[in-house]
Order: C-alpha cells, then structure tokens, then sequence
C-alpha cells in the first residue's frame, strides 16, 4: 500500500486521483489504518532510518506550494506579509521549496479559516490551532476532510520529528489525538522553563515607597490596592484585559487559584470539575466585587482592552496586572520608566489565600503548545513535499534556524552557545527584541519546531523577567490541570453546543455580580441553570475524553 | 391623423390577439427591453441564484460534500434555534431595539429636515447640513471607539456629569444604558444623512400654497401641519414601509462592538448571535436557518405595512 502510494507521487499528478482514494480508505476506519499502521512498523522496522527517508535539503523543486497562516503579532506595525518577513524568505530558501502566503488579518484567524474552508478553496498548508480553535477538533476536521491524517506521511516522509517524538513519548502522546492520528506539525515547548511564562506583575518601586511586601495573600493584596489608591493615586490600582472575555488571563486560574478553581474544568480526586460551578467561584466573585466597589479593580474592568490597559499602566492609574514576561514586563517597564524614572514591574506569586500555601492554578503550558502547528490540506498539490517542507524544522539544522534565524546574520556561535547579534538585541531602527527576533526566527513566538531554552535566557533582556519565570513556577498547575483532549467528532458538536451556552452564562455571571448589578447569592441559582444547560454531560464527555487520553 | 390610425390598429391588434400584444410591445420598446437585461440580470446572478443556499438552513452542511451532497437534517436547525436558552431574549432584545429605533430614530430626520426647512438664511441651512450628515461617513469601527471612549467612567460625558456632582461610572457596563446609548449614537450618525431625501421632497412643494395659506393667515405652525406634511407624506410612507421591511435587521457589527456580558441581557440580538454561532463556532446551516427566520419575520412585516398604508394613505411600494 505504501508503496504505491510514493510511486504514484514520483510519477506526477495524474494519479492524485488514486492517492485520494487511498488516503479516504484509509481514514475510513480507524481500527484498518490502526492495523496496516502496525504492520507497516513491523515489517519496516529498521527501514526508517534507511537513506529513501532522509531529505537533504534544499530540495530540488520546481512546484510553489501554498501556505496559511496569521503573521505574528510581534511584526504588527514593522512588516506587513509573510513575503517581506527576512525569516520566510529564508525558510524557502534553506528548504528549497517556493512559498506562496496568505494571511487573515491579525486576531480574525477564526473568521477568515470559516469563510476560506466555507469557499472549499484550500491552500496545501494551514497554520492554525486546530486542537483548540477548531469546532469539533482535531478528528473532525480530518474526518470532513479538510485536511490530512499524517501518520503514513510522517512515517515515511518526516524522519525529524518521527526521531523527536520516538524520544519523547510523553510529547508524543500530547500531539495526536485518541485514535493515533497525527494532524498537524506541532509546536513544542522544548524545555519546562518555557512553559511558564504568564502571571501577576506589579509596581516594585511603589510597594517599596509604601514599605510594603510583594503581595502573597488575598489579605495582602487588598491592602497593597487600597494603598496603590490612596497613597499613590492610582484610579484603577488593579486592571487586565477584558477582550473578548472578561479577565481574560484568569482562564488558567490566576487569582481564581487562591479559592481553589480556575475558570475551565480541572481534575481534583479523579473527578473533572467545572471551576465556574464550584463554591470557590463564589468566593472569587465576592471578592472581586467588594474590590470592584471600593475602586480597587478598574472601573472600566468590562471594555479594557490592551489599549486600555497599556495606557493605565504608562499613566501610573494602574500598578498591578496580569501578563508575560516578554510581552507583560518586557513590554511595560520602558512604559512606566518613561514617566517615572524609578518604576520597576516585578512578577509577584499567584495569589494564595494562607500564607505559605502555593496556588492551585497557575499558567503553565503544555509541552505541546497548541498555537502554531501547521497541517496540511486534503487539497494539496503535493502532500509530500509540504511534509517534507514542515519536517526542515525538527532537523539539527532547522532547529538553529527556526530558534536563532540565520548565523552570522542574527545569531553568532560563541563557545557553542547561538548568541542573538546586536541587530536582534540592540536594533539600530529601535525595533524590540521581541520583534527583531519575530523577524529574523520563530523562537520568540511559535511554529512547527521544537523551541529551545537558549532563546528565552536571552529574550529576557531584564533579571525581573528572568526571577519573574521562577516566582509564577511555584503552582500546582501540574496536579489539577488537564492536559489536551479531543473530543469525539460525534461528541464534539454536542459539547460545543452545550459549553457555548455555558459559557456566555458564566461571562454574565461574573461580570454581573462583580459590577454589583446581581447580589452574590444569585450566584447559586446561576448554577441551576449551568446545570439545566446540561453542564453533567459537557463533564460527562470531557471525562470520556480524559480515559481516552490516559489510554493512548 | 396618421398617428392616430396607426394608434388606433395597435389598439384593435391588442384587443384581438394576446400574443401579438407583447410582440408589438416588444418591438415598439425594444431599447427600453434590452436596458432592462442587465438590472435582471443582477437580480438573478445575485439575489435570487444564491437563495438556493438557504437550502443548507435544512441541511448539515460541510463544504467539502457541496451544497447538494450535505446530509438533510429538515427542520432540525430551527427546533434548534427556537427551543435555545436564549432565544426569547435576543428576539426580545431585536424587536425592543428595532422598535426604539422606529420610535425615536425614525421621525428625527423629519424633524431635522423641517427645521432647516424653515431657516432663512442659506448659508446657515448649508452649513448645518454638511455639519449633521458628516458623521455618516465616519467608519463604524471608529465611531464606536469614539463612543467607548466618550461612556468611560473617566470618559467626556462622565465628567460633565462629575461636575454637576454625579459619580462618574462606566456607561458601557449599565445594561439599561445601551439601548439609549445605541439609539442616540445612531441617530447622531444618521440624521442628516436621512434628512437628504426629506428635504428633496420638501423642494418639491408647491410655493403658492404657501402664500394662499399666508393669505388666508394660516399661522408658520398651521403652514406645517397642512401643507409641509401632507406634502412629504407619500415620501415619509416609502421610507416607513422599507423600514419594516428591515425592522428585524438590527446589525450586527455595531452590537459586537459595543456589548459585553454584563449587558448581553439588553444589547444581544438575533445578528450578533448568527454572527458568533456561525462565524465564530463554524455552524453554518444553524446560522442559516437563524438568517432565514429573520428574513421569514421581515417579510411578513413588510408586506403588512404595504398593506396598511395603502389602505390608510394610498400610497405603497406595490
């Protein structure tokens, strides 16, 4: 079977036809493709590292294939296609193959994937997060047939990441889903000091002028607000995005952590629970809502958007908030330097409500960083030269391009180490970091390769960013978080349909009770209708899920 | 005479034959005919062609099978749609705003159109034009920012409030502020562009009735309500029965960018809720069967304001 499949391929496009049909036979079902997968690895065993698998790049083509995906919102504002992008003229160079991009507008990747699969005109590669952002998942976007199962073509075409995830079978386990099927070239956070990288920052020079301590209890944080107000005139001492959601970083439990839920389901004593639903969400909104009325949480807490927010924090209205390393301190402290000369933003821990305790819920990223991955389309010309294409990146070779760019253009070799130039870290067009490394390398975002650790010990340019990574560490994220799931293509309609609606229950929820517009004890009868919304089936469905991951 | 006998055969082929009839007519307006292909055309290619897409309203519809190849669900969609948490509250939500705009959004060109109807000097009438229908062309997007601004609890408008010693507050996070902050912004943005068409028709107006009703010593009020309005009624009838016909068609991108959850209850009506299930979450055919309700509702309203007006006033779109 395998082998009339590359045959077909070496003889040109006539026979697509042909590969069509094998490919949608062998989706058909699972358990054949499951069995014929096995039986390809029993019988080829050793053939993997035979010479046919290995690609040297560049390869020799004379085909553009077509590629979809946002342009990173680092470049926002320096470059305007993938096109002029030195990184992506590079990419096709090194690999040999001719690219043709196409982007949505920054932030309407959504919309625009709707309308262009709406269309059934399909580039050969879509870089989109089909594991969360997809409606159905993963599974069903194989199944109506948008784009590709990969595991023949990885097997036989993607010798890098094969090698990678034979290493690692834990990240292995995160990138395909519960039938076995690998759906895209995913993004992999390479070491577990770059899966942390979000949480509360705060006014250090503010906190030392009033002798107070970083906060660490709910307690403390009250009373470092309410002197942030009236101390020091901050109009909205606590603010964060609330764009498209409210408080949008709390979806990882940020604050909500210290009353023991966070904002999605969790698992606690083997048992999936929703945090919106619990008593502890209760606890959260009232004291949301007691901050909210003494003005310690901004005003405008339900339209901030990252406008808003920057703008409070450069005016000094804001001193605490919720961000990234990079993009949060890294972005904000030459904002407040430039009206104060002293201001200093350090990460504080997640909030605890007893001293000494450590948050239940806190950022940390999967290994499998579901941004970034790329797949390839039922309508691809030529699968298996955009596979080999997406495999240049888990390659020795292409793990220094994609985290460092090009040697001696944006990164020189010193002892061994891929030290970033001063075009990247001192950019004479005053570009950031963040932006200079966008342009020149992936490292500083996401993308199909492996990200390496050597890239964030330079982007964090500041000691605070790089104490901040160990400070937000320090939660049981681990223990209560789930990893990835996928719904069932069956399951997944149902459980959309059943969480939209829960979801815009828990938006109103909270923004009600929090601006007092709803007494806090409506909260229990909010839960009622989660419930009458069928909330026990979405968990129902989600633990399914779970003994399906377990199983893999 | 000749004309009149050629007239008159026309008239007696007419009355024998019907065929004939349309052939003649054909022939005697064959330019008018053929101007008449592409305006049918259009209609064809882009309004009637694309209906048959509505199908997938019944439809489980996956781009990749087609139109015709996607699995019929029949009604299912809409049981879907009507037996939804929440649809009384964005079809409450759609009728209340629609209505609230009938209401307050659609005599204020009138009014405005009066006013400066009534102004003597030319340059102020022209000023106050430009200046009332520039904000028309002002993008949404922007408009909307302006507004978000405006409503802070540190906004423009809050302050002037401050300083009459209200507490200032987030306009934007009242629920019952945002049917009344939609309704004013719109008008704002629409009044002097709407008041274009009032205003041609009240040029249209015979001078003379004017001076026979000053004559008669009719009052500047009287002149209004007895000449000035029947005058432009038949204008105010049209674009009171389009209107309807658009009652339900609360758009969507304005909604989207001023609501949030704390006002969902007032501000989430039928278009910002297609436009979060089908271009948000992929349902397509839900968002169509959605679509389809509407339009269904928007034509039954339009066709009884047709009805109503001819009956009432004698004039009407058919």
């Amino acid at each position: 079977m395998h082998l009339t499949i590359s045959t077909t391929y070496m003889e040109g496009q006539r026979m697509k036809k042909v590969l069509a049909t094998t490919m949608a036979v062998m989706m058909m079902g699972t358990l054949i493709a499951c069995s014929s997968q096995t039986d390809s690895k029993a019988s080829s065993g050793d053939s993997q590292s035979s010479p046919a698998a290995a690609t040297t790049y560049p390869i020799k083509t004379d085909k553009t294939l077509t590629y979809w995906g946002e342009l990173n919102g680092n470049l926002t504002g320096v470059k305007t296609a993938h096109s002029e992008v030195p990184f992506f003229q590079d990419w096709q160079k090194k690999t040999g193959v001719p690219l043709k991009f196409t982007a949505p507008a920054t932030g309407q990747a959504k919309e625009a994937l709707n309308v262009m699969l709406a269309s059934g005109d399909l580039p050969d590669m879509i870089e989109y997060n089909f594991q969360s952002d997809f409606p159905g998942g993963p599974e069903k976007a194989i199944k109506d047939g948008y784009i590709l199962k990969l595991n023949d073509l990885i097997d036989k075409y993607a010798p890098n990441l094969k090698k990678y995830l034979k290493e690692h079978p834990d990240v292995d386990k995160l990138v395909k889903t519960d039938n076995g099927s690998y759906y895209a070239f995913p993004f992999i956070r390479g070491d577990e000091y770059l899966q942390v990288f979000q949480g509360p920052i705060i006014r250090k020079d503010w906190l030392d002028e009033l002798g107070l301590p970083v906060p660490e209890t709910i307690d403390e944080w009250t009373t470092t607000l309410r002197a942030f107000k009236e101390k020091k005139g901050a109009a909205a001492p606590l603010s964060f995005i609330s764009k498209p959601r409210f408080f949008n970083e709390s979806y990882n439990g940020a604050f909500l952590g210290a009353f023991g839920v966070n904002r999605n389901f969790y698992i606690e004593n083997n048992e999936i629970k929703f945090g919106p639903a619990e008593s502890g969400f209760k606890d959260y909104l009232n004291q949301f809502h007691q901050w909210y009325q003494e003005g310690l949480l901004d005003k405008n807490i339900a339209t901030v958007d990252t406008k808003a927010l920057d703008g409070g924090l450069a005016s000094g209205a804001t001193g605490a908030s919720i961000g990234n390393a990079g993009g949060g301190i890294g972005k904000w402290q030459p904002l407040v330097q430039a009206k104060d000369a002293k201001a200093n933003l350090v990460a504080a821990p997640y909030p605890v409500l007893k001293k000494g305790d450590i948050a239940k819920f806190g950022q940390k990223a999967s290994p499998f960083d579901t941004g970034g991955m790329v797949a390839v389309t039922s309508k691809s010309k030529d699968p298996v030269l955009a596979v080999k294409l997406l495999d240049y990146g888990y390659s020795e070779e292409g793990h220094m391009f994609f985290n460092f760019g090009t040697e001696g253009v944006s990164y020189q070799m010193e002892n061994g180490y891929p030290k970033y130039t001063d075009l990247l870290m001192k950019n004479p067009d005053k570009l950031a970091p963040a932006q200079t490394i966008s342009m020149y390398a992936r490292g500083s975002y996401n993308g199909p390769f492996v990200q390496d650790k050597r890239y964030a010990e330079q982007f964090f340019v500041l000691q605070t960013q790089r104490d901040a990574i160990d400070v937000w560490k320090k939660t049981e994220a681990d223990k209560y978080g789930l990893p990835p799931l996928t719904p069932t293509p069956e399951e997944s309609s149902e459980y959309a349909k059943i969480m939209n609606d829960i979801n815009t229950l828990v938006d109103e929820m909270t923004l009600k009770i929090i601006l007092g517009n709803e007494p806090v004890s409506s909260f229990d009868s909010y839960v009622a209708k989660m419930k009458s919304l069928k909330l026990d089936r979405a968990i129902e469905i989600q633990k399914a899920a779970l003994d399906r991951f377990n199983k893999r | 005479m000749a004309a009149t006998q050629t007239l008159d055969k026309a008239h007696t082929v007419k009355s024998r034959a019907g065929t004939n009839r349309y052939v003649r007519d054909f022939i005697l307006n064959k330019y008018l005919y053929i101007m008449m292909v592409p305006v049918l055309a259009y209609y064809a290619i882009f309004h009637y062609a694309p209906m048959y897409g509505a199908l997938i309203a019944f439809k489980d519809y996956s781009p990749m099978k087609g139109i015709l190849g996607s699995d019929w669900v029949g009604l299912q969609n809409f049981h879907d749609f009507f037996g939804s948490y929440y649809f009384w509250r964005i079809l409450k939500n759609t009728i209340i705003i629609s209505l609230y705009s009938l209401i307050f959004e659609f005599p204020a060109p009138i009014v405005l159109a009066l006013l400066i109807n009534e102004v003597r000097s030319k340059a102020f009438k022209r000023v106050a034009q430009t200046i009332t229908y520039m904000p028309y062309f002002i993008s949404l997007v922007v408009i909307c920012g302006i507004i978000t601004d405006f409503t802070n609890a540190d906004g423009i408008i809050n302050r002037l409030f401050m300083t009459m010693g209200y507490d200032g507050q987030a306009m934007l996070q009242k629920p019952e502020l945002f049917r009344p902050i939609y309704i004013l912004s719109e008008i704002w943005q629409r009044i002097g562009w709407e008041s274009i068409i009032y205003i041609a028709a009240l040029m249209s107006i015979d001078q003379e009735q004017y001076e026979a009703a000053r004559m008669d010593g009719a009052s500047r009020w009287k002149q209004i309500l007895h000449i000035t309005l029947p005058g432009i009624m038949p204008t105010i009838a049209i674009m009171f029965i389009l209107r309807m016909g658009n009652l339900l068609n609360v758009g969507f991108e304005k909604i989207i960018l001023l609501y949030n959850p704390v006002t969902y209850d007032t501000a989430d009506v039928i278009s910002s809720f297609v436009y979060r299930k089908g271009l948000l979450e992929f349902g397509w055919s839900y968002s169509s069967a959605v679509g389809l309700f509407n339009s269904l509702i928007n034509l039954v309203l339009l066709i009884s304001a047709n009805y109503i007006s001819r009956k009432v006033n004698e004039s009407s779109l058919w």
